[in-house]
């Protein structure tokens, strides 16, 4: 193969493509799309505003109370406000099906709530724009609808002969073609890359981890970019006529595209049901009821502990005792129910990863989930980014109770059972000493560990797409 | 001649193929709804039990204690579901349909989110209202994007030009076939989807099956007008992929995105902070202050007077409840009130958007859409005063669990009312959409001076 000659083919076909029309109408509604991506990218990151200043509020109203029971500032609780990724600005991902915004108080995991799904007509199912979707969706027909007689039409119109004739080798007319449709479609996909860093800088002070993230981004869709380049020239190539070839693109882009995602997802549903909220619900309640509820005067597990607390401490009631026992006690059902809970959690997020299993595995045949599960995870707003949020809330919700319930254990005196009043409180100065909750993203290395089927897909795809050249510039025919 | 050209279409490969991919993903589609409509029969048969069972258990734990039992006890509201939910699931995965509310700050419980996998979420329900907003426009642009552009490419063009038909009656005899076949499938598929799903045939049935009958006419319209412009097959096919992508994607896409932008919702988080501070604050103020707050809501109550300022009691303790709800009200409004206008917004533009004005219609019909779902928090709210207007009296004059009818406090149901719109109404903007593109291409097609 020769260099020259490679480049030549893709310079011709570059500046081919360059001299009709069609291609600036289709640039302009491209900026335009592109626009409005990046419009609706930035108003939606704006929402970071509003949580970071409840997350404040939040924070005041808490250091701000009086001298309290510590019982009585566990139930008060703090909330944990999800923040978006600065990338998220580029894929939107799951962020509008993600609750926003979870109270954190003892005993009670709740769910986290507000998602903008909730609050959304039903419209929302229809999708949304971000220029991730731009990019996976409407730059394959982009670069279809360029590239479809790329060889076809040259059959047609007989030019392939004289191609061949003058000395081209199949060889290079096929990578010399899909080296020139590469570069117009990079041609398409930088400005939304240089959006995006502009909007990096401006916005947000994205830090080193957003950089590496929107490289490897950039990376992956100029990979992605050109699998469709090939596949594109190839079908080209092995279609009767350029009518045939734009056909059969568009079938393919209708089937990986559309029909084949959702249909996984519905298969995958429906081999794993996951329980609903009331089962969930029941099933852990359950558990903590035959475990140990200390919510129940009469239980056994805390009738057993306190006697043989009573027992090591040579005293005949709790409240000869030299700590709280209350806290003690509380402290016991806090460990045991989210013990429970976090197991029932896990088994459920179990559930849901098998559910999704479907679309990994998809993303090995089909090019399009492998980006797509990729540019999720790059930008944050995928699945294990959401789990990661509700792991560290719940995280900081434990300790939270449990630091008051040793408070409780520590201050209050054994003979008090209630935490009305003002005369059984703690310091508000502890209250300080609890750290503020604050939302960490998953580290880049983490992120990579859980897409390493999407990864390694992509690689493949582009392997793939250069021995099938390989194959095809041996076999083809010129008629 | 039509039969003759039904065979033929029927022999070729696109026919088969887009038959077979859409009766498939019917069939699935069907599957789903009927798990969705078994998975909510399983909970609304549990919820009787689980009640009762849970009732039981807490008089058995705390029935020497009225306001303790009323700390845990937690009463049932549910959503009732139309039958049609099945077919156009809608809002119904994300938003919960059952409330399960105690009388404590209600802001604070009333908003629990559903447990569901996001990712479902994200890529979508494949039910029946999708199939036919957004896979059976491609079927009919499979149809149709060649109707007039094969037969000049196939060289059969000159043999039609000079027989005495005229062209348009040619071309709508051939549209014909493909859209009799088209809603023959449709119709199959739905009235299978009644069957196995066993839903009633009645008006919101029939409502269902036009509006799908009309959306469905809109595409032929549509691509008829393509097709009338006369270019060849691929630039067709491209054109009205296009057009799906517009009006399927994009388009919603859009409003959506600035329905969302222009109604931010920060007050939902607002409200959570305020009810938690309007009730837990209460805890550090003077107790006839809180008490005489609350008479001033339900001044019915006032002759309990006011509670000793030492030690803790129970009318003080629901009063402080009710006054987290009571100081959040204004936030809880502003939020509601937003998300009315989200709805209001979206079905205005939608009029003029044929897929967005369809599935919202479904939803409509099928009670899932937000619209419902407000209105079940709505009834969330005075079922919860009814609960509490019952006990209140009970706790303050120290009632014995005991004497109280715990039987009477079934599972309640919200049902929405009926959609009440004149038939015309809901048609007119499909029908609008119809008649606009079938007429431009029938002058297109008509020639000159004829």
């Amino acid at each position: 193969m020769r260099k020259e000659v490679l480049l030549l083919i893709a310079k011709q076909f570059f500046i081919q493509t360059f001299k009709s029309k069609g291609v600036y109408l289709l640039l302009l509604i491209w900026i335009i799309l592109l626009y409005y991506a990046a419009f609706s990218g930035v108003s939606y990151t704006d929402q970071n505003h509003h949580r970071t200043n409840h997350q404040e509020m939040a924070r005041e109203s808490w250091e701000n109370n009086p001298d309290k029971h510590p019982h009585r500032m566990a139930h008060f609780g703090t909330f944990a406000f999800r923040l978006k990724h600065p990338l998220s600005i580029f894929d939107f991902g799951l962020e509008s099906y993600m609750g926003n915004a979870v109270f954190l108080e003892a005993h009670k995991q709740n769910t986290v709530n507000f998602s903008e799904a909730g609050f959304s007509t039903g419209l929302l199912r229809f999708g949304e724009l971000s220029m991730a979707i731009i990019l996976q969706l409407i730059l394959p027909l982009v670069i279809f609808f360029i590239g479809y007689s790329a060889i076809s039409s040259d059959r047609e119109n007989g030019t392939l002969k004289i191609l061949l004739t003058q000395g081209a080798r199949w060889k290079e007319i096929l990578f010399g073609r899909s080296f020139g449709l590469f570069v117009i479609s990079l041609i398409f996909l930088l400005p939304f890359f240089i959006v995006s860093t502009l909007l990096l800088v401006f916005e947000h002070h994205g830090n080193e981890d957003s950089w590496y993230r929107l490289m490897m981004l950039l990376s992956s869709y100029s990979f992605y970019a050109f699998i469709l380049s090939s596949i594109t020239i190839i079908v080209s190539l092995k279609s009767s006529s350029s009518k045939n070839a734009l056909l059969k693109l568009l079938g393919i882009w209708m089937v990986m595209g559309i029909m084949l995602p959702r249909t996984a997802l519905a298969i995958g549903g429906f081999l794993y049901s996951a329980p609903n909220k009331l089962e969930f619900r029941a099933a852990i309640e359950e558990e903590v009821i035959q475990y140990g509820d200390s919510h129940d005067p009469d239980d056994p597990h805390f009738k057993m502990l306190k006697d043989s607390i009573l027992k090591s401490n040579q005293v005949a009631s709790v409240e000869d005792l030299s700590f709280n026992y209350g806290g003690f006690v509380m402290k016991e059902g806090e460990r045991i129910s989210s013990l429970i809970y976090n197991k029932h959690h896990h088994r459920l997020l179990d559930k849901y990863r098998k559910q999704n299993q479907f679309l990994k595995w998809l993303s090995v045949i089909n090019p399009f989930l492998a980006i797509k599960n990729l540019s999720m995870a790059l930008c944050e707003t995928n699945f294990e980014s959401y789990i990661n949020f509700q792991n560290q809330a719940e995280d900081h919700r434990y300790h939270l109770a449990q630091k008051m319930n040793d408070l409780q254990i520590k201050y209050i005196s054994p003979k008090i059972s209630g935490s009305e009043g003002k005369k059984h409180v703690v310091d508000r100065e502890e209250w300080k000493k609890i750290p503020a909750f604050q939302h960490r993203f998953l580290s880049l290395g983490k992120t990579i560990k859980n897409e390493t089927t999407a990864l390694l897909s992509i690689v493949c795809w582009v392997l793939f797409a250069i021995l099938i050249i390989q194959y095809y510039s041996k076999k083809a025919k010129i008629v | 001649m039509f039969l003759l050209f039904f065979k033929q279409f029927l022999r070729s490969k696109t026919c088969q193929l887009g038959l077979f991919m859409v009766l498939l993903l019917g069939i699935i589609s069907i599957f789903i709804g009927k798990q969705f409509a078994d998975d909510q029969k399983e909970t609304s048969k549990q919820i009787t039990l689980k009640q009762k069972h849970h009732i039981e258990r807490n008089l058995e734990l705390h029935k020497d204690d009225l306001g303790l039992l009323l700390y845990y006890l937690k009463f049932t509201l549910v959503n009732k579901q139309n039958p049609l939910a099945a077919l156009s699931i809608g809002q119904r995965d994300v938003n919960p349909s059952v409330q399960n509310v105690s009388i404590l700050t209600l802001e604070g419980q009333k908003y629990d989110a559903n447990l569901v996998n996001p990712v479902r979420l994200l890529y979508g329900n494949l039910d029946f209202s999708f199939l036919l907003v957004c896979i059976f426009p491609l079927l009919i642009i499979a149809f149709t994007y060649n109707l007039l552009s094969e037969e000049r490419e196939n060289g059969t063009w000159k043999m039609i030009k000079i027989a005495p038909k005229s062209l348009l009656n040619f071309l709508l005899l051939k549209l014909s076939v493909r859209l009799v076949l088209v809603l023959l499938v449709m119709s199959l598929l739905s009235f299978t989807a009644n069957w196995v799903l066993k839903i009633p045939f009645n008006t919101s049935f029939l409502l269902f099956y036009l509006t799908g009958v009309f959306y469905l006419l809109f595409w032929f319209a549509l691509s008829f007008w393509v097709i009338s412009l006369k270019f060849f097959s691929g630039f067709n096919a491209l054109l009205l992929l296009s057009f799906w992508l517009l009006i399927v994607v994009l388009l919603p896409a859009f409003v959506n995105n600035t329905v969302t932008n222009l109604y931010p919702i920060p007050e939902a988080f607002t409200t959570m902070i305020s009810q938690r501070n309007g009730y837990h604050q209460k805890w550090d103020e003077n107790k006839k202050e809180t008490m005489e707050k609350f008479y001033a809501n339900y001044s019915q109550f006032e002759k309990y007077g006011f509670p000793s300022e030492d030690g803790f009691n129970w009318p003080w303790y629901y009063a402080m409840q009710h006054l987290g709800d009571e100081e959040s009200r204004k936030e809880s409004n502003a939020m509601m009130s937003k998300v009315l206008q989200r709805e209001a917004l979206s079905k205005q533009i939608a009029q003029f958007v044929p897929s967005m004005y369809s599935l919202l219609t479904f939803n409509d019909l099928a009670g899932t859409s937000l619209q419902n779902h407000i209105g079940f928090l709505l009834k969330t709210n005075s079922f919860h005063e009814d609960l509490r207007l019952f006990f209140y009296p009970k706790i303050f004059s120290n009632t014995d669990s005991r004497k109280i009818d715990w039987e009477q406090f079934e599972p309640s149901y919200y049902k929405e009312q009926d959609l009440n719109t004149s038939w015309v109404k809901i048609f007119a903007p499909l029908v609008i959409g119809i008649l606009i593109f079938f007429g431009i291409s029938v002058r297109i097609l008509i020639p000159k001076g004829y």
